[in-house]
């Protein structure tokens, strides 16, 4: 992962082609990559494909108003730091303070001075890019050797000389802007929002306590203690990709035993993706999804531990056989319990088929012991089982499930929120594809 | 009722009021608040433009729901405000406690100002609100001992007018959004919870008028005026929230 510097992108959504013109070409003749959505549906799909720098907004749309797109943009956690400067004819106080109201950063009333837009263009940006921070790419793959890296990436020369003094006996200092190596390390003022990728992947990060403020929990001082905490921090990151990569060689396990059967085959990834989806639509933290994705993946491993037949029994079970299945939640817990480090997991593959109401297996918990990330699996389970054919029934289209998985929310099973995430999910992938059709 | 919970200001609202509520263009929405606002004050609670964030209650078999599709029921709510829109629910240090109890043409409200961080307490019984002498506080203390817990977020813009003594109150409520809430838990650390995700939006403006007696001549024209020209069927916030997160609102 290195820093990268890249050209200011601007999606402007403005229905009137001539202003949309303007607009772009005096955008363009000040460096500015443009692109133009007609509609506040088309801007919609820009915005969330190109993640620009800034948005320029007009408040009448031919399918909506700005203030919807506006909210949609800061509704979407993915979105959400993007800013938005409103362009509108509408320059009554109430309009203004609307649209400010929706997230807006700023709301420009037409006409306006080129001289005007330019300028607030510019002090938006520059406040973006201040909480933003630098953006983190992905490195190309590099041979390591030897020392460690680090990038230390502080505004201040003096303390980024600094820091790079203190940290150059142990650390490889790789300068930043240099694209194309591995990082181990990247220091950062304490106010820098670095997109840093989900668990153990890209590097350990420290954040330099501003000079003159207190060193807090999330913060280190910039001084000689520097070297032995980053050192710390480096280690403690190889050790979590340690025990990534043990949980990645049970699962490889767990996967092997899947493929044998054609009908679930690439069932767990599904589920995993699924419930990954959802839980960052609940906003839920990079590490949680990470927990939640590698549960859904090892959710069923107790079926190991139970006779192949009856795993693969195409007929419906009696009884006694449907008690025997519905005991590998507790033998996939019992198989993982021993591996300390993956102990966040097991509430997830020892609870995925519990429901709200108490009526599932195998302890019959309710709902307040069950936690989120357990009924996010739960869920994404239920929904990529009801898609793939059984003996008894086709496979359901993704609108049926998630009826089905509704009709079990009133009934008081499934969590409402959850099913919610994942319902609104399954809509946008919808509208989605109608788009691209 | 613990000392927490004792400094509480309390506006209950012992006679009955009517209240319609109509769905209504941008246009005829700043036509309706207008007119309202040469009639009548700005409301002290309400400020323009701040943002609403209210969270319902539910139990796990939806009582209050049906109840209230059925066009009674006690409402159990929290509402915050914000200068800007948050993502999160409770993460005021006060929030206003509602309960509001419906019947088919008349309803009736009791608000009580609390601490944020009493709200697991108050969902896990161990705060109630039964030493308040009105039958809403009883009641609501059974909803609480049945499992409510928050199950639905709107967030709006709301501009209100009001006469004093609320004998009239007139709103608008702009940006109006449904979101779901990921209510796992009433241990103390269950709040701020996230909310999200989004149900719905609604495109429109929701206005609301709410009376006590008779309306005088220029709300009776004003009332008039809005039900020729914006539907006046509409069903609660929380009727419409409750719909879309049970898959039951009409696509």
């Amino acid at each position: 992962m290195t820093i990268v510097r890249t050209e200011t992108n601007v999606v402007v959504v403005e229905d009137d082609p001539a202003s949309a013109d303007v607009l772009q070409r005096r955008l363009q003749a000040n460096g500015m990559n443009v692109s133009v959505g007609r509609t506040g549906g088309d801007g919609l799909a820009l915005i969330r494909e190109l993640h620009p720098d800034l948005v320029l907004l007009d408040v009448g749309l031919p399918d909506t108003d700005g203030y919807d797109v506006c909210l949609q943009v800061k509704s979407d956690s993915v979105t959400a730091d993007i800013p938005v400067i409103f362009l509108s004819a509408r320059g009554d106080v109430f309009d203004k303070v609307r649209g400010l109201s929706c997230g807006a950063s700023d709301y420009l009333t037409k006409p306006f001075h080129p001289a005007e837009l330019l300028a607030r263009v510019d002090a938006v940006l520059s406040q973006s890019r201040r909480v933003r921070g630098p953006r983190l790419a992905k490195a190309a793959e590099t041979t390591r050797a030897g020392r460690p890296t680090a990038i230390v990436a502080l505004a201040d020369p003096a303390r980024r000389e600094h820091g790079e003094r203190v940290l150059g006996p142990r650390f490889e200092i790789i300068p930043v802007g240099a694209e194309g190596r591995a990082v181990d390390l990247l220091v950062v003022d304490a106010d820098t929002n670095v997109a840093s990728e989900t668990g153990n992947e890209g590097p350990a990060i420290l954040r330099i306590a501003a000079a003159g403020a207190p060193v807090t929990t999330e913060t280190v001082a910039l001084n000689d203690d520097l070297a032995p905490i980053a050192d710390l921090a480096v280690r403690e990151r190889q050790l979590g990709r340690d025990v990534d990569a043990a949980a990645d060689a049970l699962i490889a396990l767990a996967m092997a035993f899947e493929s044998h059967d054609r009908s679930t085959a690439g069932h767990s990834e599904r589920v995993a993706n699924r419930a990954v989806a959802i839980a960052r639509s609940l906003g839920l933290d990079p590490a949680l999804c990470q927990t939640i994705r590698v549960g859904a993946l090892l959710r069923d491993i107790g079926n190991t531990k139970l006779p192949l037949g009856l795993v693969r029994s195409p007929s419906e079970l009696t009884p006694a056989e449907r008690r025997q299945i519905e005991q590998h939640p507790a033998l996939g817990q019992e198989l993982l319990a021993p591996f300390r480090p993956l102990a966040r997991l097991l509430p997830i593959v020892r609870s995925h088929h519990e429901h709200l109401d108490g009526s599932g297996y195998p302890d019959g918990l309710k709902a307040p012991q069950i936690p989120l990330e357990v009924r996010i699996v739960a869920v994404a389970d239920r929904f990529e089982a009801l898609r793939i054919a059984r003996p008894d029934r086709p496979a359901m289209s993704a609108d049926a499930a998630v009826q089905i998985l509704q009709q079990s929310v009133q009934r008081g099973e499934l969590d409402a929120a959850v099913v919610a995430a994942l319902a609104t999910g399954v809509r946008g992938h919808d509208r989605g594809e109608a788009a691209g059709a | 009722m613990t000392s927490e919970m004792a400094d509480r200001s309390v506006q209950p609202e012992s006679t009955p009021r009517h209240e319609d509520r109509f769905i209504a263009s941008e246009e005829l929405a700043r036509l309706a608040m207008r007119t309202a606002g040469s009639h009548l004050q700005l409301a002290h609670d309400d400020r323009p433009y701040q943002w609403s964030t209210t969270a319902y209650c539910d139990t796990y078999d939806w009582a209050i729901f049906r109840a209230a599709e059925a066009g009674q029921a006690l409402r159990l709510r929290f509402r915050e405000y914000h200068r800007t829109r948050p993502d999160e629910a409770f993460t005021s240090a006060r929030v206003w406690l509602e309960l509001k109890e419906d019947t088919v043409d008349m309803s009736r409200k009791e608000r009580f100002e609390i601490a944020g961080d009493v709200v697991p307490a108050f969902l896990r019984g161990e705060t109630d609100l039964t030493d308040v002498s009105t039958a809403l506080g009883q009641k609501a203390a059974e909803l609480v001992h049945a499992g409510a817990r928050p199950v639905v977020v709107t967030q709006y813009n709301r501009l209100a007018y009001a006469a004093p003594e609320d004998r009239i109150r007139i709103t608008a409520d702009h940006n109006l959004i449904y979101l779901a809430v990921p209510w796992t838990t009433n241990d103390d650390d269950a709040i701020p919870v996230r909310i999200g995700p989004i149900l719905a939006r609604e495109t429109d403006v929701v206005i609301e008028m709410k009376w006590l007696g008779e309306l005088p001549a220029w709300a009776e024209e004003l009332h008039g005026y809005l039900r020729q020209r914006a539907p006046a069927d509409r069903p609660s916030k929380f009727v419409v929230a409750m719909r879309h997160l049970l898959g039951e609102a009409q696509s």
